[in-house]
C-alpha cells in the first residue's frame, strides 16, 4: 500500500535525514518507527503524508507516486488518506475543541447536519463529547491528545500517522492512547507511529517494530 | 533627460522587477534544459521546487505590472504638465520615437502576462505537468519583451526634451490630415456604431454555441473597434467636445479618471474572450471566462453608451 523506494531525504544545511530507504507498508498494517531523536522517523512520516518531498527516489500510496505530485493534489490526496497525530498536538490554542476537530473538513464545504454527525461520532469515539465546546488551552494534555486524534479520525483515512504520540503524556494516559490505537488498527486503519517510547514496543497488536538509525533502516 | 519623482519611482520599480524577472529567467533555463518529470533524481526534485519558485515571482511580477502600467499612465499625464505644448499623455507619446512602441508593448506584455498566469494554473491543475516546459519556454521569450520595454522606457524618458515644443491630442488626433489614423477616425459614426453593437451582439451569440475559435476572434474585433469608436465617438461625449478625439484626456481628473476604468475593463473582457481561443479549458472554467468576457465588455459598453445616451436627454441634440 505504502511503498518508500529507494529514498533520500537532505535538508538544506547537507543534514541527511534519510538514505536510499526501502520500506513497504501494507494495508490495515500497525507498524511502529524505533529510534532515538534526530534518526529520521519523522522524516519517514513526513513523506508520506506528502508534507515534504524526497531529494532522491520515490514515495507511492496506492499506486500513486505523491512524491511526483503538484501542490494541489498533494493537499487533496492529504485530505482524504492521510490522519497526522503530532508530537505537541499542533491544536489552535484559541479554538474549542469541535472547532479545531472539524478543521481539516473545512475545504469540503459539507452540509451542517453531515458535520455533526462525524463530529458526535469522532467525539463519542474518543471519549471527549463533555469537552465539546471547551477553548483547547484549558484542555490536560491528554484531553488535547483526544482532541488531536480525532481530528486526525474526522475525515476516516486510510493512514494514520503519529509522530512521537506519547511524548508529553504520563504512563497511564499512553495507555489510553494505546487502547485507541488498537481501535483504529480492529477499524483496518494502516497506522505508523513513530516513537522512541518503550511502551509501544511489545504490543501484542503491532505486527512490525522497525529501527532506524542514522538515516537508515536496520 | 526628464527627472520627477513619478519617473524616478518607475526606474526604481523597473529595477526590482527586472532583477526578479532575471531570478526567473535564469529558473526557467534551467528547468527548459534540464526537466525530466519521470526522473526521481535530487536534480529533478530540486527543479520541481524552483518550478515554484519561478511560477511564483512571475505571478507576482504580473499583478506589480498592472498598477505600475496604470502609474506609467499617470505618469505620461503628469509629464505633460511640464512639456510645452503637451495638455495631456498624447503629448508625451509624440514627444518621443520610441513612446508609442513603448505603449502598445506594455499592453501586449499586460496580455501575454495575463496569458501566462492561465497557462501556468491550468498546468499546476495537471497531475503529471504536461505543460510546464512549454510555460517556462514561453516565459523566456516573454523576458525578452520585458526587457525591451523595460530599456525602451529609460530610453523614452531619456530622450524626453523639456525645452522643446509638443503636438498634442488636437493635432495628433486631428480629423483633417492625410493618415491612417485620420483616415480611421474619419469612419462614419453609424458605420462605427454598427460594428460596435453588432460584435458584442455577436459574441452573445457566439457565446451560446461555445465557439471557441469565433469567440477569441470577436474579441480581438472588439479591442480594435471599441477603441476606434471610443477616440472618434464615444469619446466626444465623454469631452461634451465634437472635435476632440484623444485616448488620454479622459484619463485625467477633470473627467474623474473614467478611462482608467474603461481600459480596465475592457482588458479584462477581452483578455478572457481572447483567452478561451488558446486554452483548451474544461466545462466549468470555459463557461466561468465566457461570463467574464461577456460582463466586463457588457459594462465597458453600458459606460460608453451612457455618455452620449445622457447627453442627447439633457441637450435633447446629439453631438
Amino acid at each position: 500500500m505504502i511503498k518508500l523506494l529507494d529514498v533520500s531525504k537532505l535538508y538544506e544545511n547537507d543534514v541527511t535525514a534519510l538514505k536510499n530507504i526501502n520500506i513497504d507498508f501494507k494495508e490495515g498494517e500497525l507498524v511502529v518507527l524505533k529510534g532515538v531523536s534526530g534518526s529520521g522517523k519523522s522524516s519517514i512520516l513526513s513523506l508520506i503524508a506528502g508534507l515534504s518531498k524526497p531529494s532522491s527516489g520515490e514515495v507511492i500510496v496506492d499506486e500513486k507516486k505523491i512524491s511526483k505530485m503538484a501542490d494541489h493534489f498533494i493537499s487533496v490526496y492529504r485530505r482524504e488518506n492521510i490522519g497526522f497525530i503530532f508530537q505537541k498536538y499542533n491544536l489552535i490554542s484559541t479554538l474549542s475543541v469541535a472547532e479545531n476537530i472539524l478543521l481539516p473538513l473545512v475545504p469540503l464545504n459539507l452540509k451542517k447536519d453531515e458535520l455533526e454527525k462525524r463530529l458526535s461520532y469522532v467525539l463519542k469515539l474518543f471519549n471527549i463529547e463533555s469537552k465539546r465546546h471547551t477553548i483547547v488551552k484549558n484542555l490536560s494534555g491528554g484531553e488535547q491528545q483526544r482532541t488531536a486524534i480525532a481530528r486526525a479520525n474526522i475525515n476516516s483515512p486510510k493512514i494514520i500517522l503519529a509522530d512521537e504520540p506519547t511524548a508529553n503524556l504520563d504512563e497511564k494516559l499512553s495507555l489510553e492512547f494505546i487502547e485507541m490505537l488498537r481501535d483504529l488498527k480492529s477499524q483496518n486503519r494502516t497506522i505508523i507511529v513513530a516513537t522512541h517510547d518503550p511502551l509501544f514496543f511489545n504490543l501484542e497488536f503491532v505486527d512490525r517494530v522497525l529501527e532506524v538509525s542514522n538515516a537508515e533502516i536496520l | 533627460m526628464i527627472q520627477l519623482p513619478e519617473v524616478l519611482t518607475l526606474y526604481i520599480l523597473n529595477t526590482i522587477v527586472l532583477s526578479f524577472a532575471f531570478i526567473a529567467f535564469i529558473l526557467s533555463i534551467q528547468i527548459v534544459l534540464k526537466w525530466d518529470f519521470s526522473a526521481t533524481t535530487p536534480l529533478q526534485y530540486e527543479l520541481e521546487k524552483k518550478s515554484y519558485l519561478g511560477s511564483t515571482i512571475i505571478k507576482y511580477m504580473f499583478y506589480i505590472k498592472i498598477p505600475l502600467f496604470l502609474f506609467y499612465i499617470f505618469t505620461l499625464d503628469k509629464i505633460s504638465f511640464i512639456l510645452p505644448g503637451a495638455m495631456c499623455g498624447a503629448g508625451v507619446v509624440n514627444s518621443s520615437d520610441y513612446a508609442t512602441m513603448l505603449l502598445f508593448l506594455k499592453v501586449i506584455n499586460l496580455y501575454l502576462f495575463a496569458y501566462w498566469i492561465v497557462i501556468d494554473k491550468q498546468d499546476m491543475m495537471d497531475e503529471v505537468q504536461t505543460n510546464l516546459k512549454k510555460k517556462f519556454m514561453l516565459y523566456i521569450a516573454l523576458f525578452i519583451f520585458l526587457l525591451v520595454e523595460v530599456l525602451l522606457e529609460g530610453v523614452m524618458f531619456n530622450a524626453i526634451d523639456v525645452k522643446s515644443v509638443v503636438d498634442c491630442c488636437g493635432a495628433i488626433f486631428s480629423t483633417n490630415d492625410d493618415t491612417y489614423l485620420s483616415m480611421a477616425l474619419n469612419l462614419s459614426p453609424s458605420l462605427l456604431l454598427t460594428l460596435f453593437y453588432l460584435n458584442f451582439m455577436l459574441m452573445l451569440v457566439v457565446s451560446f454555441k461555445k465557439i471557441n475559435y469565433i469567440f477569441a476572434v470577436l474579441n480581438l474585433l472588439f479591442i480594435v473597434i471599441s477603441l476606434l469608436s471610443l477616440v472618434s465617438f464615444f469619446g466626444t461625449y465623454i469631452y461634451e467636445l465634437p472635435t476632440h478625439h484623444c485616448p488620454f484626456c479622459f484619463l485625467q481628473e477633470e473627467y474623474n479618471y473614467v478611462g482608467y476604468l474603461l481600459y480596465a475593463f475592457l482588458f479584462i473582457g477581452t483578455f478572457n474572450g481572447l483567452v478561451v481561443g488558446f486554452v483548451a479549458f474544461n466545462r466549468v472554467e470555459s463557461s466561468k471566462r465566457y461570463k467574464l468576457s461577456l460582463v466586463f465588455n457588457g459594462i465597458y459598453l453600458l459606460i460608453v453608451t451612457l455618455y452620449p445616451v445622457t447627453y442627447f436627454i439633457r441637450n435633447g441634440v446629439w453631438l
